[in-house]
C-alpha cells in the first residue's frame, strides 16, 4: 500500500486539470444538500467535518433516471436507437465513508442475475476519492453496520485528514493507484509517518444495535405486532429511499418524446409507495403502510443479507434525518423486542 | 404539558375519541415527531411546545377511520386551518374530529436548535392567529414571539421582479434537484387524492422520470392543483430532500387568490372553496 500527500490547494488544481481534460468531477455542493458536477476548483467540497449531504451520491452510478433505449417509428417500421454510451471518465471527491461503501454493495444486486450494463460501466468509469469522516450526530449509525468513519469500502483513494490542511493520501484499489501515477504533480510520495492524521474531535458513532441479531429476529417474525406500531407515522414518500445510498429499487417506464418516438427509461421506485406492490387486479399484499415500513427493515437487514451476504445500508442516517415524521430506523432496529 | 395530557386522556378514557394525533419526544432529544395515542398511557407521552413543527393534519385523511369514537388531534392555529380547509373540501366532517387546539408562540425551523428571531419557522411570519380558534378545547397559553426577516416573502419579490426568462432559468435549477420522492406531496394536509395525478399511468398523464421535463409537470400541476387551497404549513418545503423552495409557489398562489378573489382558504369551515364556487363579481375579462 503506498501513501501521498497532498493539499486543499493541489485537490483544487486536480480539478482544474481534470475540467480541461474532459473528466466529470462530483463534490459535494455548498450547501450540503447533494453532490453535483463541478467545473472549477473554487467549487470542490472536500470536508471531514461536513455532515452527508442530505442526498447521497448514487445517482452518479445509478442515475435517478435513465433512458435504456429510444425507439422512433419510421414508415411501418419501429427502429431501436440506444442510448450514448457512458465513456466519460468521473471522480467523485469526497465520498464519506457512508456513500463510497454504497457502491460495491449496489454492484452485487446489478450483477447478480442480470448484468447491468450502465450500472457497471458507470462505477468503471468512476474512481472514488473517499474521505475520512470527523461528523457525528445522533443519527449516525456506521458502527452498527459493520463500517466506520475509516473505512475504505467503495473508495479508490482515501484521504485521511493531516495537519496544516494536508491529507494523507492512501491508494486504495489499483484503479486508484492509476489515478494517482496520472496525475503525479498532485501526489507527492510519502511514508506513512511523515504526515500525521489529525485525530478526530468527533466520537465514532455509537454501536446502536447488533446486525445478526436483528437479523435472528427478522427471521422468525415477518407478523410481528412490532410493526404495527414502528411504521404507524410513515405518510409514505420516498424519502428515504431516494437519499439512501444503497436503496436501489426502479421501474420500467415508456415515454413518449413526440407521436412518433419515445424512450424507454428505469426510474427510480420504493418500496414505500403503495403503489409499488399493487397489482393490476386492485390487490395489494402490502395494503397498509406498517406492511411497507417491514420491507424496508427486512429488505436491509434480511433479505439482502440473505442473498448477497451483505447488510443494505451504511449507516449513514440519511433517510433519519432527513425524516419529516422523525422515524428512525436505526432507533425502530435498535428497539426491536429481542 | 399536563393540561394537553389530562385532556388526551380523559377523551380517550370517555372513548370521545378512538385515539389522538399529538407529537410526543424523541428520546434523548429535545426534539419531537407525530405520535398516535391510542391509550391513557400513551396519552401520557404526549407533548407540546415550539419543537413541535409537524403540520399533524395530514393524518386525517391517512390514518385508518375508527369504528367508534372521533379521530382526536393535537392543533396549532395553522393546523387548525388545515382541519377546516378538509373540513371545507367534505374530507372529514366536524363530528369526526376532536380537536385539542394548542395555544402556540411560533415554532422552531431547525429543530436542534433553540427556538430564536433568526430559528423561527417561516410559517410563524405569516401567523395571524396563534390562538386556535372553533377547537373542542383549547390548552397552554400563547406567548408573544418576535417576528423575523420574511425570506420567502423578499426571494418572491425578488423573483417577480425578473423576467419571464431569467424566472424560468431559477425554477429549472430548483427543479433539476427533485428526485421525485413525492414527499411534498405526502407530508401535505391537502394533498388527499386516492389516487394522485402523478400515479396515473393509463393515460400517463405525468412522466415519472425525475427529468427536467417529467419534474416541471409535477412540480407545476402540484402548485396549480393547490391554488387556493394551500393554507401555508410549509410542509413541503420542510420534507423536501433536495431543498426545493416550494413554498414560493404556494404562497404566490395563496397572495394570487387573495388579490383577485379576496379568499383566504381554511378560515371558515362554512366558507365555499375558491375553486367550488361561483360570485358574479369575479374576474371574468379573461374569457373571450
Amino acid at each position: 500500500m503506498n501513501y501521498y500527500i497532498t493539499t486543499d490547494e493541489k485537490l483544487r488544481e486536480l480539478v482544474r486539470t481534470l475540467a480541461e481534460q474532459k473528466w466529470n468531477i462530483i463534490s459535494a455542493d455548498k450547501q450540503g444538500t447533494r453532490f453535483m458536477y463541478i467545473n472549477d476548483g473554487k467549487d470542490l467540497t472536500v470536508d471531514a467535518k461536513a455532515r452527508p449531504t442530505k442526498v447521497s451520491a448514487k445517482q452518479f452510478v445509478f442515475p435517478k433516471s435513465e433512458p435504456l433505449f429510444f425507439f422512433k417509428k419510421e414508415h411501418d417500421d419501429l427502429k431501436l436507437i440506444d442510448p450514448q454510451a457512458v465513456q466519460q471518465k468521473t471522480v467523485l471527491f469526497g465520498a464519506k465513508p457512508c456513500d463510497a461503501a454504497g457502491l460495491p454493495i449496489m454492484e452485487k444486486l446489478f450483477n447478480w442475475d442480470y448484468k447491468d450494463e450502465f450500472f457497471n460501466k458507470r462505477v468503471e468509469n468512476t474512481v472514488v476519492i473517499g474521505m475520512a469522516c470527523d461528523y457525528t450526530d445522533e443519527y449516525c449509525f456506521c458502527t452498527s453496520v459493520g463500517l466506520a468513519p475509516d473505512s475504505e469500502k467503495g473508495s479508490d483513494v482515501f484521504l485521511v485528514p493531516g495537519a496544516d490542511n494536508h491529507y494523507v493520501v492512501k491508494e486504495v484499489t489499483p484503479k486508484g493507484a492509476a489515478f494517482i501515477a496520472e496525475f503525479k504533480a498532485i501526489f507527492s510520495e510519502a511514508a506513512q509517518g511523515d504526515i500525521k492524521a489529525v485525530s478526530r474531535t468527533q466520537p465514532a458513532p455509537e454501536k446502536k444495535f447488533n446486525v445478526d441479531e436483528v437479523k435472528n429476529w427478522l427471521d422468525g417474525h415477518f407478523e410481528s405486532e412490532y410493526w404495527s406500531k414502528a411504521g404507524e407515522t410513515c405518510l409514505g414518500c420516498a424519502q428515504c429511499a431516494f437519499v439512501c445510498p444503497v436503496c436501489h429499487c426502479f421501474d420500467i417506464v415508456d415515454e413518449n418524446c413526440a407521436a412518433d418516438c419515445g424512450r424507454r427509461v428505469k426510474n427510480w421506485d420504493a418500496c414505500q409507495f403503495g403503489l409499488f406492490t399493487k397489482h393490476a387486479s386492485g390487490h395489494n399484499p402490502r395494503e397498509t403502510q406498517p406492511d411497507r415500513y417491514r420491507q424496508r427493515v427486512s429488505h436491509k437487514f434480511k433479505y439482502y443479507q440473505d442473498k448477497f451476504g451483505e447488510t443494505l445500508c451504511t449507516g449513514c442516517g440519511r433517510c433519519s434525518r432527513n425524516c419529516a415524521v422523525g422515524i428512525d430506523i436505526a432507533e425502530i432496529v435498535a428497539n426491536i423486542p429481542m | 404539558m399536563e393540561a394537553l395530557q389530562k385532556i388526551a386522556k380523559e377523551a380517550l378514557a370517555s372513548k370521545e375519541a378512538a385515539f389522538i394525533i399529538g407529537y410526543a419526544r424523541v428520546p434523548g432529544s429535545q426534539k419531537t415527531r407525530p405520535f398516535i395515542a391510542r391509550d391513557e398511557a400513551e396519552a401520557g407521552q404526549l407533548v407540546f411546545d415550539e419543537y413541535c413543527q409537524n403540520n399533524l393534519a395530514v393524518y386525517l385523511t391517512r390514518i385508518a377511520r375508527p369504528k367508534e369514537g372521533k379521530m382526536g388531534i393535537v392543533a396549532k392555529s395553522c393546523d387548525v386551518r388545515a382541519i377546516v380547509a378538509l373540513l371545507q373540501e367534505n374530507q372529514i366532517k366536524r363530528n369526526e374530529v376532536y380537536i385539542i387546539g394548542v395555544n402556540c408562540s411560533g415554532v422552531v425551523e431547525d429543530p436542534a436548535q433553540p427556538l430564536s428571531k433568526e430559528n423561527l419557522a417561516g410559517k410563524c411570519n405569516m401567523c395571524q392567529a396563534p390562538q386556535p380558534a372553533g377547537t373542542d378545547t383549547v390548552v397552554g397559553e400563547a406567548k408573544p414571539y418576535e417576528r423575523a426577516d420574511d425570506k420567502v416573502g423578499k426571494l418572491l419579490a425578488q423573483l417577480d421582479s425578473l423576467s419571464p426568462q431569467e424566472r424560468f432559468a431559477f425554477w429549472e435549477a430548483e427543479f433539476e434537484k427533485c428526485v421525485k420522492c413525492y414527499a411534498c406531496r405526502q407530508a401535505c394536509p391537502l394533498c388527499y387524492c386516492e389516487q394522485c395525478i402523478a400515479d396515473k399511468s393509463q393515460p400517463r398523464w405525468i412522466e415519472s422520470s425525475a427529468s427536467v421535463r417529467g419534474n416541471f409537470a409535477w412540480n407545476m400541476i402540484r402548485a396549480f392543483h393547490l391554488a387556493g387551497r394551500c393554507i401555508g404549513c410549509g410542509e413541503c418545503s420542510r420534507a423536501c430532500p433536495a431543498d426545493i423552495p416550494l413554498m414560493l409557489l404556494n404562497r404566490k398562489m395563496g397572495m394570487i387568490a387573495m388579490k383577485e378573489f379576496n379568499y383566504r382558504h381554511g378560515s371558515n369551515m362554512d366558507d365555499p372553496t375558491l375553486v367550488g364556487s361561483y360570485n358574479n363579481s369575479d374576474r371574468n375579462d379573461f374569457i373571450m
